[in-house]
């Protein structure tokens, strides 16, 4: 450490400060919450997914007409892409431990930035893919069961489908916009 | 790294600089609760990148690394709950005279010098806190990633900051 030039350093280093001692078994303890908390996430959402293609899988082999095997068949595979969109977007990245604060502030711009692109483009990794498993699903309904009220039911799900898929769209689009402004921010943290 | 090794590293680490954690924590989180986890956080952080460590650096420059990583993205993810706009080195430069705080002041002196920091982007907070601790031009720049020349541009702002804000018997040079 250098001589100190300047009083204030020596205002700073003379503070006086409460050290907090952390034994060994507490940091074990600690760091091994954080790594069963982040390795639970990543196998509670691979899960879910496997859950809702089994599901699928099931309707699909017990199905016994055309569109509804097309039906699940769809689903199946637009739940696939979304696993594997997610797989490749979402997956967090980690800081190279030590890293400089350079690199460390470009590691969180980035993160960031993946981050938006992931949130800004849901409607094209998963919602769209979504979109002709519930086309043909109400082409299937309607071909089955040709009477209006049946139409009117069938109308009235697709209107709270699209609904749900707007509000979903908008989240992200709203989620995006408030990341673009952590990345503005960051851009001047250098 | 053995765990032994490990555990060795991060106890050495922890007696030599625990104070200096304690003070950039300060820096990074005015709320005692929340610096307490901060604290925390960094301590568990430093035991964790012992097992990466090779050597290639001192041990003073990894822990101001590992420590300034933590500290920044507490900032950044508290900045997502409070919306206080942080800003950089230039806007503390010009700031008016505070007609010189006296020695007298040293504890008011001290918590406006906590508020000042508090307020910087993360890489200004680096730099003003490593000159704080007394770090050289050479080590700051070995912690931060920055050029020499970045290095020094910063620090003469800081020194220019403190000697318009601070007076406290003996000159800024």
């Amino acid at each position: 450490m250098n001589q100190l030039e300047n009083p204030v350093q020596k205002l700073w280093q003379d503070q006086p400060v409460k050290e907090i001692k952390m034994p060994i078994e507490e940091i074990r303890r600690r760091a091994g919450r954080f790594e069963r908390k982040i390795r639970w996430r990543n196998i509670r959402e691979y899960v879910a997914s496997l859950i809702a293609v089994g599901l699928f899988v099931y309707f699909l082999a017990t199905s016994h007409d055309l569109l509804s095997r097309v039906t699940f068949a769809l689903f199946i595979a637009a739940m696939l892409w979304i696993v594997v969109a997610l797989h490749r977007k979402g997956s967090a990245k980690k800081l190279p431990e030590g890293a400089d604060t350079l690199t460390s502030l470009r590691f969180y711009r980035a993160e960031l930035e993946r981050q938006r692109e992931v949130v800004g483009n849901v409607w094209w990794w998963y919602l769209a893919p979504l979109v002709p498993g519930f086309v043909v699903y109400t082409i299937g309904y309607a071909v089955k069961f040709p009477r209006p009220a049946a139409w009117l039911g069938l109308a009235l799900m697709d209107v709270i489908v699209a609904g749900m898929f707007y509000v979903i769209w908008r989240m992200n689009l709203r989620a995006a916009r408030c990341l673009d402004k952590m990345i503005t921010e960051l851009n001047g943290a250098e | 790294m053995a765990a032994s090794a490990q555990d060795e590293l991060y106890a050495e680490t922890a007696q030599t600089y625990g104070a200096a954690i304690e003070r950039l924590a300060r820096a990074y989180e005015a709320d005692a609760d929340l610096r307490r986890d901060l604290v925390q956080d960094i301590h568990v952080a430093l035991w964790r990148s012992f097992a990466a460590f090779e050597g290639r650096c001192s041990l003073r420059t990894w822990l101001y690394r590992i420590a300034h990583n933590v500290g920044a993205s507490h900032v950044l993810r508290q900045r997502r709950i409070r919306d206080q706009e942080l800003v950089g080195l230039e806007e503390l430069e010009n700031l008016p005279d505070a007609n010189g705080l006296q020695a007298a002041d040293r504890s008011h002196a001290l918590d406006r010098l906590l508020g000042l920091i508090q307020r910087l982007k993360p890489m200004d907070r680096h730099v003003i806190l490593s000159y704080l601790e007394g770090l050289d031009a050479a080590l700051i720049g070995e912690i931060t990633g920055l050029s020499a020349a970045n290095v020094a541009t910063k620090v003469h702002r800081i020194k220019n900051m403190l000697a318009r804000q601070f007076q406290l018997g003996g000159s800024a040079s």
